[in-house]
């Protein structure tokens, strides 16, 4: 089988993230960059979903050149080839999923994961639009049934499931109140939640070897898509500053401040 | 000297300093009476926490007049008890004592008070693109004066040597409450003896460190930070030898073994790095390495079976995950089990040498026990971390180690090596001084301590009996 999956280039948590003093956007000084967690969460999906049922999974990213250390990273884990769509410029969700649409159109995976959301701007909507676009249907938030210090996981199980005549996905989701399976007829779209998997470590010689796996440059006037972003970002602003905390001398004026000031007992 | 404070020291405390400056609430007693070693039962007299020098040395010269003993105390994470009060001394806290001033950026220092914890002051000066390069696990509860009172190492002192190196100046309140300013913030001074370093890992036995001016470095560059697994220790050595023979900028060589990381995986829930277990890890990080060096040098690894498999971070929060790895493994060993540690060092040269004839003592003097090794090799430096046997009684089985620990310090002093290599002497080595000091040496090093202590109030028992 053939499964594309995501790699999108997001800050690095352990960066210091600061908007800048205009409000359009963030510093880019001194800023980090990884995998999405949950497109990493795909990846690595995507692999165990191979090696159990063999097939090759490939990579997609969508940027400028410095996107390709995201997909060497992809690749190292163990995709088999990559695919960059080359645009420097900001998207807006719908234009991505219109991307993604165009290069699943041309690859024909039998599945796209995706992570369900980037943890740059938390959208939490390319993967159901996509479906949308190609008329796929799509599992949201696949999770999985055991914990992620089970055997089956410590074994690289695949959480994502394929049904006995390999024609359907079954993918068990969070939901508010537990968790529900449900059953997708392939083609189809997943997205991966937190819970699914934890991904590998690039071996090193998976490091070497992704040195020479292909990378396929696209852009977007090649693949037919008007990117102009139907959403703006007008206003970018921090969160306020924490006031100081202060210190109380006793007991008895804790739960005092705690009762009149914060009315919280 | 008294289990408890004589009177007119109480009183003096009470009317001479601040209402909130002496505690003798049991608590705070046993908190404030123990560092990370849990070998001595806490029982300090009372705790001080001054808020000047001024107040510091008022207190010593008290101290001084009537004879009482004094621990200093920073952040209390040491492993040698040389912060801990269990015969009814005084803790001299310097916890308020925080303030850190402006950064020099042109001279590269930054004047500190004792009191401020290593990664605050990490924190100061990260915004300049500098840093003072003492690092370790323990750096968000440590101190800077604690630092410099035990010339900690850590993971860093491969590339930056230990704090004794990162110390320009320091403000030193003698025992009888005399404040001395030593060198200041001068790179170079050469008039006479250099009295600062005769403080730098003298804990607290000397002198109670009140401010220092610590000498700070550029933040380092981009860092690759590797994984790898071998089969040894001999394994580790042999990429050891290889890396030193590369153009590479080794900033930290660690290693731990299979033990240590099955132990840091129950406590923290890790999982586990490779598909496979390993007899050893090696976590490596290397400085500014051009790309295609860093690959060259992995693929010979590889090529000659030297590493069985490995992985380099491919960003930061990868890069944290490895590092976490190796910072786990002392918190992990006390949550899960009772370690007798030991901390030594060797010529570089001699350590393989010297681990093959480790693994005999262990056979002999703990067969069948549980022995976590690791450590900061790259130095020379091992902490051999010996786990207590669940069914054996903690007497028992520090009398076992105790006993145990006379072969395998003979064995160090045969190689010329350190019965501490980095956690100091305290009251938990003392006894075994004498493996890596001279007689002759000891005795310059009391009548160093008569000359400056004459009552022997400071931090007495430790080091020298």
């Amino acid at each position: 089988m053939k499964i594309l999956v995501t790699a999108k280039r997001v800050e690095d948590a352990e960066s210091k993230i600061r908007v800048n003093p205009q409000g359009t956007g963030i510093v880019p000084e001194g800023l980090k960059y990884k995998i999405n967690p949950f497109d990493e969460i795909a990846v690595e999906e995507g692999l165990r979903l191979v090696a159990k049922h063999g097939g090759e999974v490939v990579v997609v990213s969508i940027g400028g050149k410095e996107v390709q250390e995201q997909l060497r990273h992809a690749l190292a884990m163990g995709a088999h080839k990559a695919v960059w769509v080359n645009h420097a410029g900001a998207l807006d969700q719908l234009a991505i999923a219109a991307l993604l649409a165009k290069v699943v159109e041309a690859e024909k995976p039998d599945l796209a994961i995706l992570g369900k959301q980037s943890i740059d701007d938390d959208q939490n909507q390319v993967g159901q639009y996509l479906a949308e676009f190609l008329g796929w249907g799509q599992a949201t938030f696949a999770s999985k049934v055991e914990s992620l210090e089970s055997d089956a996981e410590k074994g690289k199980h695949p959480g994502v499931m394929l049904s006995a005549d390999g024609k359907a996905v079954v993918v068990v989701r969070e939901v508010d109140n537990g968790l529900a399976t449900v059953e997708c007829q392939m083609p189809a779209v997943v997205t991966t939640d937190l819970r699914l998997n934890l991904p590998r470590y690039a071996s090193l010689p998976g490091i070497m070897k992704a040195k020479s796996k292909p990378i396929q440059e696209l852009t977007p006037a090649g693949l037919g898509v008007d990117v102009t972003p139907k959403v703006v970002i007008q206003k970018m602003v921090p969160p306020p500053a924490r006031k100081a905390g202060i210190k109380v001398p006793d007991v008895a004026t804790l739960v005092d401040k705690l009762k009149n000031e914060a009315k919280v007992v | 000297m008294s289990s408890s404070l004589p009177e007119p020291v109480l009183r003096a405390l009470r009317e001479g300093f601040p209402p909130d400056f002496l505690t003798q609430e049991p608590g705070e007693l046993a908190e404030y009476g123990r560092d990370w070693t849990r070998v001595y039962a806490p029982a300090p007299s009372g705790v001080v926490f001054p808020r000047s020098t001024e107040e510091v040395a008022r207190l010593l010269a008290l101290c001084h007049a009537h004879h009482v003993a004094v621990v200093p105390s920073g952040g209390r994470t040491g492993l040698a008890a040389g912060a801990v009060a269990a015969k009814g001394e005084l803790v001299l806290s310097l916890r308020r004592m925080t303030r850190m001033e402006p950064v020099d950026v042109l001279g590269q220092t930054v004047r500190v008070q004792a009191g401020a914890i290593t990664e605050a002051v990490h924190q100061h000066c990260a915004p300049l693109g500098l840093t003072w390069p003492v690092d370790f696990a323990s750096k968000g509860s440590s101190t800077v004066g604690g630092n410099i009172a035990t010339n900690a190492g850590g993971v860093k002192v491969i590339r930056y040597g230990l704090t004794r190196q990162w110390v320009l100046g320091l403000q030193v309140v003698t025992a009888d409450g005399q404040v001395l300013e030593l060198n200041g913030a001068l790179e170079k001074n050469n008039t006479g003896l250099d009295l600062r370093q005769l403080f730098v890992g003298s804990e607290g036995t000397l002198g109670v460190i009140t401010e220092a001016t610590l000498k700070l470095t550029r933040l380092p560059g981009s860092l690759d930070v590797l994984l790898l697994a071998v089969p040894d220790v001999a394994g580790v050595l042999r990429v050891f030898r290889e890396a030193r023979q590369t153009s590479l900028t080794l900033s930290a060589y660690e290693f731990f073994t299979d033990a240590c990381l099955a132990r840091v995986e129950r406590h923290r829930r890790f999982r586990q790095p490779f598909e496979a277990r390993s007899g050893c890890y090696v976590l490596m990080e290397v400085e500014g390495a051009a790309p295609d060096v860093l690959e060259g040098f992995l693929a010979s690894l590889f090529e000659r079976g030297l590493v069985t498999d490995g992985t380099l971070a491919q960003s930061p929060s990868q890069a944290s995950e490895l590092w976490a790895y190796r910072e786990s493994i002392s918190e992990s060993l006390s949550a899960t089990g009772l370690p007798h540690k030991n901390d030594i060092a060797l010529p570089i040269a001699c350590l393989e040498a010297f681990c093959g004839e480790l693994s005999r003592v262990f056979t002999e003097r703990y067969p069948g026990w549980e022995i976590c090794l690791f450590g900061h090799i790259g130095d020379g430096n091992l902490h051999v971390n010996v786990m207590k046997p669940e069914d054996m009684a903690k007497e028992d089985f520090f009398a076992h180690t105790k006993a145990a620990d006379h072969t395998m310090f003979e064995l160090v002093r045969r190689y010329r090596g350190s019965i501490s290599a980095e956690h100091g002497i305290g009251l938990l080595k003392r006894d075994y001084l004498s493996y890596s000091r001279a007689p002759a040496e000891l005795a310059l090093l009391r009548a160093l301590k008569t000359t400056l202590d004459p009552h022997h109030i400071l931090n007495p028992g430790k080091v020298l009996d």
